[in-house]
């Protein structure tokens, strides 16, 4: 919005940047103000005056200007420009100015410079370094009645505010209801613009206007008029039009734009003398109607569509796009003009469906789509139609206004308890309602409380929190203090999950693991890589129906692909990685949202050793293992104390590989997943065959938490024995581990440890050996040595008998 | 047979020996020599003990005990000697290069989003804010509708959102809709998306229990964005909700103030500007005073970089809980209010860290997230 139209509506005598300020911080949001002259604000840059003009002594091709830009300010300046005249008014650039850089986008500091032995004091400018045109030929001629020595900013270019404003408040879409914001603020009051009275006749043989839906299309007001002549609209209307962002057309379809931007409130012009039957109908669509609309397109109108026609065919979406057929030509000299409410969501609707939000008719129907007021109907018709007058040479025939139902203004209790009960802060009535007078609120007061009606163009007040909002708005939002809640505390529920969750944060960050968090939603394609032959290894996933990219179309149900891509990027600049990532994976349920199934996924690859690159001091080089994943996973079921699943049984987990992996089910469904990685999987992910992965469903984990038992120190010594033995290279470690348990009987087995796995030539062929120490321990005694001894026999036998283990010295 | 005054010579020799004895093999070559159990020369005059007169066992045998004790002393003596001048040695000798690296440890971390989550939702505890969670995947009833945003609402732009593809009526009646913003009107199946913010957690919450209520919601979000440095279409949020009798628009100022005072330190001022949400009323952006440049809006290098020389930074949105969506949930908006925040965890976490773009969160380049 051009900041001097605003102030032709109102009369605030403060800094742009004051107003804008002021504004935002009562709701009215300023995305950016624009400044000729960009940021910068063309700050040291004055109108000047070329008084003499010489030849540079040094240099055939530069001039000496020397420029007036003050009663008493001169300087010279070196320049090659040819289209320099003594005389000639320019604008001068004091050093320090910033300037637009004519060969790039950014911006530069002027400073002195030295050209050819003599000192340049400042610039005259082209359009390009002022920045409102391409042209950098020749330096910009001003218009000599420009006065020199003022501020270029104050006398040529115009400063634009931007505002971003919520769908609540289409009343200030416009000059005019900026202009009412500002006059509440500043309390000034506005000045409303110049209305053509109208008086409500209009001879049906000349138009008649009807309305067939009345939700659909609540008010249809039209104004017809004759001896129009179509041509250009005034330059300074084309310049608010422009600065506004909108194209010059024609007087006719200026002047409609110029009144939407002014008042908020579009309207729309037909040729008078192409109406079938000399009507306009607001109507429904009907079934298979069609319309070719102002960009050119044929379009099959849905029956919930609205059109504006005549007797015989649609004209236009109402509020959205008009017709090819109707529209105002170059020969045209009766025009109707429509200007009407319709109903926002309709419009929405149709604007969406016809794929029309960014259309050029788009200014309208986000108008529309929004709840304008009927009230502004009348004045924006009387304003269209005094423009029409003075800028089109037309002479109003007459005017109707269909308003069937007219729309209640709503009356708010507003008790004066009620400020302070929302806001928290002390405002008087007398302040409260002075807020409400400058915002054009009617008040009456009764006893405790004020009965308010907004006004008529005010859509969004309904309640008495609207109206404390409106107050808090122009009193200042400052005016809220700081203050602590008192009262009393909830109580809380606890979170067995989410603690739980947390605690294996902790213990996998204390294990030396980097936490990863990655999208959520990815690319179905990956799920077809997590098997060698393509097979999914989790069920289908939820696809979203409008993803932004294909690479984000589909919710994960699985963190494993997330893994291996976060995997894979960082493998391309380091050698190993250690990490886990804990989110939910998404399963869909029937008629129902889905299971979002918290999992823990662990991955690790390539190198364990060293820790940071190349530092092989102290520890050697080594790479992840089955036995680091495993021991991940073992840690983390420790740290957390959790008992066993219920089904022991390995099963064969999908995609990892098939002798290196197995999973774990609890309750029937999958808790536990581990493994190295399939090779050819790995490949397809270009990462290295130590790749191991890890996937742990968090709800199993809970289901199978125990609280820890203590246990008490015994104070009677240990007896340790250390045992070797040889089985068949088949007999696995469980089992063995299980006869150890189970032999040592009542001496009282404290630990067993696994302390080497041997297999060569003392082992024999097709065998290995496995050493142990045994640990016993009594809670009651001292154990004696012949008691250990006895025990160390019986596992030995036992060993003997079950796998044939023939005992190591 | 040795005599008495054999002993004490045996005594003075196996002294000066012991005295000269260079380390504790020596020493306990010469243990062995004199009392050791087998051979020892002491050990060996005690045995011809019984061969004495009786009248001359009692002078031999005490005579050979003080032997035995005097060499015994000695050696002990040296001993601890030689220990000490070890350990003098040790303490004393060339150290070894102190400036060479340690065996290094791996170091595991928090994704920062873990760690701003658990800051936040820590401060908030400490006011009596119990931190709840809810489906990522929801209804459009609780992420619009009981919001106060109808099917149709013109807030709904502003959201955008991504939603999850249905079957059978609900397909066809978002594939009807068109391809832009599928919406789906059949009654029977309702339409599900990905949640666009936390406040879904309110109205969950507030079915679920009665007044008073104090809660904050971390939890994962997803818009239809074209992705920037400060634009992610997944992405987290954080919001607060509390319900009671007396709660104001000043009680809200006072949680956010404790809060940044808390989270960025000093003493923090907080400023409110009306904006509009259709769930509460009147509504709020929340901005704090730079922690930075003190809301000066400059640094010693010019303007300051965090707020955008602005001195200010805008961190959420806020307002007084809707009576609307209260009455929804049954509450009686006449006995009943309170009010509910929320604001992207990403946007602190920049702040806290100096992050320069947001998408650096979801990239997992470990070479960032090492770093913070």
């Amino acid at each position: 919005m051009p900041v001097s139209w605003l102030r032709e509506h109102v009369d605030v005598a403060v800094s742009v940047d004051e107003l804008a300020e002021r504004l935002h911080m009562a709701g009215i949001e300023v995305e950016r103000v624009e400044r000729a002259g960009g940021a910068a604000g063309w700050d040291r840059i004055w109108v000047g005056v070329v008084e003499a003009l010489a030849k540079h002594p040094n240099a055939d091709k530069l001039l000496l200007a020397t420029v007036r830009y003050g009663d008493e300010r001169r300087k010279t300046v070196v320049t090659g420009a040819t289209n320099l005249a003594e005389g000639a008014v320019v604008a001068y650039a004091e050093t320090g100015a910033t300037l637009r850089d004519p060969h790039g986008t950014g911006t530069f500091v002027l400073e002195p410079k030295k050209m050819r032995g003599i000192v340049s004091e400042g610039m005259v400018l082209s359009e390009r370094e002022l920045g409102i045109g391409e042209d950098h030929e020749g330096i910009k001629l001003l218009d000599p009645s420009l006065p020199v020595g003022a501020r270029l900013a104050d006398v040529l270019g115009e400063t634009v505010i931007a505002f971003e404003l919520p769908p609540s408040r289409p009343d200030a879409l416009s000059v005019a209801g900026i202009a009412r914001e500002t006059s509440a603020i500043f309390g000034v009051p506005v000045r409303p613009p110049v209305l053509e009275p109208l008086t409500w006749a209009l001879d049906p043989k000349r138009l008649t206007v009807r309305i067939e839906d009345d939700r659909a299309c609540p008010r249809f007001a039209a104004a017809y008029l004759e001896g129009v002549r179509i041509g250009p609209s005034p330059a300074w209307m084309q310049q608010r039009l422009v600065a506004a962002g909108m194209r010059p057309i024609s007087n006719v379809v200026d002047i409609t734009n110029y009144v939407m931007l002014e008042l908020g409130q579009p309207l729309h012009a037909y040729d008078a003398e192409r109406l079938a039957g000399r009507a306009l109908v607001a109507r429904l669509a009907r079934s298979s109607e069609t319309l070719r609309t102002l960009d050119g397109i044929d379009r099959i109108l849905r029956p919930s569509d609205l059109v504006i026609a005549d007797e015989q065919r649609a004209l236009g979406l109402a509020g959205v796009m008009g017709g090819e057929d109707s529209e105002i030509r170059e020969t045209t000299t009766q025009i109707a003009l429509e200007c009407a409410s319709f109903e926002s969501l309709r419009i929405r609707r149709t604007t969406e469906a016809h794929g029309l939000q960014g259309s050029s008719g788009s200014a309208a129907a986000r108008r529309f789509g929004l709840d304008l007021s009927p009230e502004l109907v009348p004045i924006a018709l009387a304003r269209a139609v005094r423009l029409l007058r003075d800028h089109a040479g037309a002479t109003l025939v007459g005017a109707t206004d269909v308003y069937p139902r007219p729309r209640p203004t709503p009356n708010v209790r507003l008790r004066f308890s009620d400020l302070a009960r929302v806001l928290g802060a002390e405002i008087s009535p007398e302040e409260a309602g002075d807020a409400l007078h400058r915002l054009g609120f009617t008040h009456a007061e009764h006893g405790d409380h004020l009965v308010v009606a907004p006004p008529s163009v005010r859509t969004d007040i309904a309640i008495p929190e609207d109206v404390v909002e409106e107050v808090a708005r122009i009193v200042g939002y400052d005016r809220i203090p700081v203050r602590m809640p008192t009262g009393v505390l909830p109580l809380h529920e606890r979170h067995p999950r989410e603690e739980l969750r947390e605690r294996a944060r902790d213990v996998l960050v204390g294990f030396g693991l980097q936490e990863t968090i990655s999208y959520a939603l990815i690319d179905p394609a990956w799920l077809g890589r997590l098997t060698p032959d393509g097979s999914p290894i989790a069920p289908a996933p939820l696809r979203v129906a409008n993803p932004t990219t294909a690479q984000q179309s589909v919710l994960r149900p699985t963190l494993r692909a997330s893994l291996l891509d976060t995997a894979a990027r960082n493998l391309r600049h380091r050698h190993g990685i250690g990490i886990f990532e804990i989110s939910p994976v998404y399963l869909q349920r029937p008629d129902d949202l889905p299971d979002e199934r918290w999992t823990i996924g662990i991955l690790l690859a390539g190198d364990a050793e060293p820790v940071r690159e190349g530092e092989t001091w102290l520890v050697g080089e080594r790479r992840w293992d089955w036995h680091d994943i495993l021991g991940m996973t073992r840690g983390l079921a420790d740290a957390l104390h959790l008992g066993p699943f219920d089904d022991q049984t390995r099963r064969a987990a999908p995609g990892l590989h098939p002798s290196g992996s197995f999973s774990l089910q609890h309750a029937g469904r999958t808790a536990f997943t581990l493994g190295q990685l399939d090779p050819r999987v790995a490949d397809l992910w270009e990462l290295p065959r130590e790749t191991y992965v890890a996937e742990i469903d968090l709800a199993s984990l809970l289901a199978v938490a125990v609280r820890p038992r203590a246990v008490v120190p015994v104070r009677y010594p240990a007896a340790r024995r250390d045992i070797a033995f040889v089985v068949a290279e088949d007999v696995p470690w469980a089992d063995v581990q299980r006869e150890i348990e189970a032999a040592a009987g009542k001496a009282g087995l404290e630990g067993l440890a696994l302390r080497d796995v041997y297999r060569g030539p003392q082992a024999g062929e097709g065998k290995k050996s496995f050493a142990v120490r045994v640990v016993f321990r009594s809670p009651t005694a001292t154990l004696s040595d012949a008691e250990v001894d006895r025990a160390t026999s019986r596992i030995e036998g036992r060993l003997r008998h079950r796998f044939g283990a023939m005992t190591r010295g | 047979m040795t005599t008495t005054g054999g002993l004490e010579a045996i005594a003075a020799r196996a002294e000066a020996e012991i005295a000269a004895a260079p380390d504790e093999a020596a020493l306990d070559a010469l243990r062995v020599r004199y009392v050791g159990r087998r051979e020892g020369e002491i050990t060996a005059a005690l045995k011809e003990l019984p061969k004495l007169p009786a009248a001359e066992r009692p002078v031999y045998g005490a005579a050979a005990n003080a032997a035995r004790a005097r060499i015994e002393a000695a050696l002990e003596a040296r001993a601890g000697a030689i220990r000490a001048a070890a350990l003098e040695r040790d303490l004393g000798a060339e150290a070894t290069d102190l400036t060479l690296p340690p065996r290094r440890v791996r170091v595991g971390r928090y994704h920062p989003i873990t760690q701003t989550i658990r800051e936040i939702t820590r401060i908030f505890a400490g006011m009596g804010f119990e931190a709840v969670e809810g489906p990522e995947v929801e209804w459009d009833y609780y992420n619009f509708e009981a919001l106060n945003i109808p099917p149709g609402h013109p807030a709904r732009d502003k959201f955008n959102t991504l939603w999850i593809a249905q079957e059978a009526s609900v397909a066809m009646a978002v594939a009807a809709a068109g391809a832009g913003r599928p919406r789906a009107q059949s009654s029977s199946t309702q339409p599900m998306l990905l949640r666009t913010h936390t406040s879904p957690m309110q109205i969950r919450t507030m079915e679920q229990r009665r007044p008073p209520v104090r809660i904050v919601v971390p939890g994962r979000c997803f818009r239809f964005e074209a992705t920037d440095t400060t634009h992610e279409s997944v992405f987290f949020q954080l919001e607060g909700l509390a319900i009671d009798e007396q709660l104001s628009m000043a009680d809200l100022k006072g949680v956010l103030y404790s809060f940044a005072r808390q989270l960025f330190g000093g003493d923090r001022k907080v400023r409110f500007r009306p904006d509009y949400f259709p769930f509460t009323e009147p509504s709020a952006e929340i901005a704090f005073d730079c922690f930075v440049c003190d809301g000066s809006g400059r640094t010693n290098e010019g303007g300051c970089r965090t707020c955008g020389a602005t001195g200010w930074i805008e961190i959420a949105g806020c307002g007084m809980v809707h009576p609307e969506a209260l009455r929804r949930v049954g509450y009686d908006p006449a006995k009943y209010q309170g009010f509910a925040w929320g604001g992207g965890v990403e946007r602190i976490a920049m702040l806290l860290t100096g992050t320069p773009d947001i998408r650096l969160f979801h990239q997992n380049d470990l070479r960032y997230l090492e770093s913070v």
